[in-house]
């Protein structure tokens, strides 16, 4: 079987002879420079480890008031889920549901599936789901936006910043650091040897 | 170019989805390893992305003509288009979240229309040269369209909190809806090209 030991480049289809790359070393496509593999250590403990940080960071981030402003006298105080119910009664219901999706949904769903796919893996259960989670976790994964809404609240905070009181509710420190712990986790998840293992695990 | 092969050429077939490869048989059309149909490209690649593209920049007009949102105060209201935005930015001295969101919400959409544009027409006229180039592109594309939902977080955060009765409030406009499609339009459009039709070109 000389398949075994060949690989496609996914953006340029060039057949390359499979190399295993050592943990810090980097496999690129030699035609079209596309990162094939980048191992990392640890992947499945730490992605494992990580998306059990971030499902209990998740609740917090969601559940309690990102930030609060103060004019004459009045307060308010938005969370996570305001924005998406105060769309939603304005008739925004397409955005309202596009910043449900991006801002709550599919960072949930890809801490889940990255929870249950790094599990199984660990214990080396097999399970005939784990391939499509993972493809699931491969479709999602550029929809979950937590670091693009992190930069909407810092755009927001400065164009209050000059009409009110503004102070920032425990709520805004949970969601940085559930952003810290996403960007670990998808930069820790090694899609190569997910791939590998799901293979394996399903024989 | 002639030691190069290609999967395809050698009669091998890379998943879209796992990068799984085999061997072309006429019986089997879903991947092995994780169970997705088999391409060996993306099925009407060109004609999807060119639909997708279309639908993009006819919105991409309603988003920069129409107020994005309504400031009102004391009963008086204000409505700012994308462009009034950055301007009121730029008047308030805040000249770095203006670049930010001139950046995020102006150059990247428009950026991203005439890239994928671009990347359809060196496909269909088979444009022989710089095919590495047009593949670096094609990543760029790819990776910073999300980032402007910026501009859509930003006001899903300012209309929750922005919520005082008869002293201020932010209505979101029309051109929220416009602007957010086009972001979502562009994704897909990225999405459903396939940067192997670049290279396939190549003799």
């Amino acid at each position: 079987m000389t398949q075994i030991n060949f690989t496609a480049c996914p953006e340029c289809d060039l057949l390359i002879k499979s190399t295993a790359p050592e943990v810090g070393e980097k496999a690129h496509c030699p035609r079209c420079g596309y990162l094939l593999q980048r191992p990392r250590k640890q992947s499945v403990e730490r992605t494992f480890a990580l998306s059990i940080a971030g499902l209990i960071l998740i609740f917090p981030a969601n559940l309690m008031p990102l930030m609060g402003i103060k004019v004459l006298g009045s307060t308010k105080a938005g969370t996570l889920w305001s924005g998406v119910s105060m769309l939603f009664d304005e008739n925004m219901r397409a955005v309202a549901v596009l910043v449900f999706l991006s801002s709550i949904f599919f960072p949930l769903l890809n801490i889940v599936l990255s929870l249950l796919i790094s599990g199984h893996l660990y214990f080396n259960k097999p399970n005939r789901h784990l391939a499509p989670w993972m493809l699931w976790l491969q479709h999602i994964d550029e929809w979950a936006m937590l670091e693009i809404y992190t930069l909407g609240i810092i755009v927001a905070s400065v164009k209050l910043s000059s009409l009110a009181e503004l102070n920032f509710g425990l709520g805004l420190y949970a969601f940085i650091g559930l952003l810290i712990v996403t960007g670990m986790l998808a930069s820790s998840m090694d899609k190569f040897l997910f791939w590998q293992k799901i293979g394996k695990l399903s024989l | 170019m002639k030691s190069r092969k290609t999967a395809l050429d050698q009669g091998f077939i890379c998943c879209h989805e796992c990068g799984d490869l085999s061997k072309i048989t006429d019986n089997h059309i879903h991947c092995p390893l994780c169970g997705s149909v088999l391409h060996q490209r993306l099925p009407n690649s060109l004609q999807r992305t060119a639909a997708l593209l279309l639908s993009g920049f006819c919105l991409y007009i309603p988003a920069n003509i129409f107020p994005i949102m309504t400031y009102t105060k004391l009963g008086v209201g204000e409505p700012h288009t994308i462009v009034g935005g950055i301007i009121s930015l730029i008047q308030g001295d805040m000249i770095p979240i203006a670049m930010l969101v001139l950046v995020a919400s102006i150059l990247v959409p428009l950026l991203k229309l005439l890239g994928i544009s671009l990347l359809l027409l060196n496909v269909h006229f088979r444009w022989q040269n710089h095919a590495r180039k047009w593949t670096m592109m094609y990543r760029i594309i790819a990776f910073v369209g999300r980032w402007s939902m910026l501009d859509i977080f930003m006001i899903s955060i300012l209309v929750a909190l922005v919520d005082l009765g008869g002293v201020a409030k932010v209505i979101a406009g029309p051109a929220a809806t416009a602007f957010a499609a086009v972001v979502v339009l562009t994704m897909f459009a990225a999405k459903n090209f396939d940067p192997r039709l670049i290279w396939d070109k190549q003799h």
